[in-house]
């Protein structure tokens, strides 16, 4: 273990020392002859556990770090590690949780939950089981045999989440999963991810634009600059949990953070 | 209540829609038969075709000319319709999937397809006469031919629409590729495709009849052609009835198989 990375902190147990590290990163994309510095001197680290959020505007880059992270993108220089090896391809130790809906339309919810777990066991009970744990675990059991276009887009997440918890990723990764939610669903997903979290102790980043999202849930904030992308600065979130939106420490923070964004 | 009853009407009415154009068609038959509008000679009275039909169908060979030949016939054209158009299905959907999956590929078919593609089926009626003679291997040959370009630009349109996400999803749900083609490509193709099928079954009848126009001795084609030097109009009107009412419980029977067999081809066209 690397010295300077955090500390394990006394006040949050969950936090087990680094399971991804993140090395001079710079991804440039090459369009018609000219190229565009995306992302450049990227370098954090992920504790066991810990919920990150990734904050920045449209357009910089965090969606593109986000699918280095997952695989779907390979960086132009620098690395990512997870557990010490680096990253090449998508896997299941890293799943995504999309804004979108990526659900698979001919199957139903409970077949979309499945979906991954088939042929990791031959075990028919225990794969049954499995599902169905899942299936209750996001309040879905009496859904089990709807079709995604007939449940709302709040209930589509959910089942986005299930499909991937069910895998037990080393990293949940997601990209701005509630961003089409209408508010309240919102607040309801980011409350009900909480309580996963808290339950389940999976490592997640978050990206994010939504600052109210980004205190509300995380234990670190990267704040994100554009062109090129880099991390501006890192947060520690010091507010108690469970986190009230109301309340004025909270306000407070949000509203420090908004100005600081703004910058 | 009311509604309900209201909807049972308009649900009853709904049902019977696709038999209006038939109904109507048949009553103006029975109108310019009758009327002697239309002489006898160019359009027989439909009880003459009902009995033409029977004969055709029912009666025992030798009765009458064309007696009991339906099945002999039906049974010739079912198995060139079946065996031209799966070798279509066989080429056209893998080459389909692959060529809209793959830019190079695609490019590589793109030329040679849409020239092919240009070119009427019947123009190879000749060279298919000379190269594979007179009888099955042609008209299978024709069919095939015919059938596979709808089949494989459908399936191609069908893997190149498919979302991204979607594939990207179910890498990282760790699918491999083989599996990322049967449990995600597929089935998010599955709606162009089965437009792709249908389309093509419809072909192959149509180049079913043109494959036994040759001098075959046997076929729903050749029966027509037969009539045709018999100056048996009737016949030819049998013929095509007989066609038209296979094709269309042919391309039920397709669409009925593959919402059967395929949750998405059920739940999604």
């Amino acid at each position: 273990m690397k010295p300077k990375l955090a500390p394990i902190s006394k006040a949050c147990p969950k936090i087990r020392g680094p399971i991804l590290e993140i090395n001079s990163l710079r991804k440039v994309f090459h369009i018609n002859g000219s190229s565009l510095t995306v992302l450049d001197g990227i370098d954090f680290s992920v504790n066991k556990g810990e919920m990150i959020c990734i904050l920045g505007r449209s357009g910089c880059g965090k969606s593109t770090l986000l699918k280095m992270l997952a695989g779907f993108l390979s960086p132009s220089s620098g690395e990512i590690l997870l557990n010490g090896k680096p990253v090449a391809d998508p896997g299941p130790d890293r799943c995504v949780v999309f804004q979108e809906d990526t659900l698979f339309p001919w199957l139903t919810v409970k077949e979309n939950i499945a979906f991954g777990l088939k042929g990791r066991t031959r075990d028919k009970k225990a794969f049954d089981e499995e599902v169905e744990r899942f299936l209750s675990l996001v309040g879905l059991s009496e859904f089990t045999n709807y079709l995604p276009r007939e449940i709302s887009g709040g209930m589509k997440q959910r089942v986005a989440l299930a499909r991937v918890l069910i895998l037990k990723p080393e990293v949940l990764l997601m990209d701005e999963p509630f961003a089409s939610l209408d508010a309240q669903t919102r607040e309801e997903m980011q409350n009900f991810l909480l309580s996963l979290w808290e339950n389940l102790s999976h490592t997640i980043i978050f990206v994010t634009h939504d600052v109210t999202e980004a205190v509300t849930l995380a234990d670190r904030i990267l704040v994100m600059s554009k062109d090129p992308g880099r991390i501006r600065e890192e947060i520690r979130v010091d507010l108690p949990r469970p986190r009230k939106r109301e309340k004025s420490d909270f306000l407070f923070f949000s509203r420090k953070l908004y100005e600081r964004l703004r910058e | 209540m009311m509604e309900k009853e209201n909807n049972s009407i308009h649900n009853s009415v709904f049902a019977l829609l696709p038999w209006v154009i038939p109904a109507v068609f048949m009553l103006t038959w029975i109108i310019v038969s009758e009327t002697r509008l239309i002489p006898t000679y160019l359009l027989p009275h439909p009880v003459e075709i009902g009995k033409a039909g029977y004969t055709y169908i029912f009666r025992n060979p030798g009765d009458a000319p064309f007696a009991g030949r339906f099945l002999n016939d039906a049974g010739a054209s079912l198995i060139r319709v079946c065996s031209g158009f799966a070798a279509a299905v066989i080429l056209g959907i893998p080459l389909g999937i692959i060529s809209g999956r793959l830019a190079s590929v695609r490019k590589l078919m793109s030329t040679t397809i849409n020239a092919l593609r240009a070119v009427p089926g019947i123009s190879w009626l000749p060279l298919a006469m000379i190269w594979f003679g007179i009888g099955i291997k042609t008209t299978v040959f024709l069919i095939a031919l015919a059938a596979f370009f709808p089949i494989y630009l459908n399936s191609a349109a069908g893997a190149r629409q498919i979302n991204p996400l979607l594939l990207q999803a179910g890498a990282m749900m760790g699918v491999n590729r083989l599996r990322g083609t049967f449990a995600i490509l597929l089935p998010g193709a599955m709606p162009h495709i089965m437009t792709g099928l249908r389309l093509g079954l419809g072909i192959s009848w149509a180049y079913l009849v043109l494959g036994e126009l040759t001098g075959v001795p046997n076929g729903l084609g050749a029966v027509i052609m037969d009539a045709r030097m018999l100056g048996r109009i009737d016949i030819i009107v049998v013929g095509i009835i007989i066609i038209a009412v296979m094709g269309r419980a042919g391309d039920q029977l397709l669409k009925t198989s593959l919402r059967f067999c395929f949750k998405s081809a059920r739940r999604m066209a």
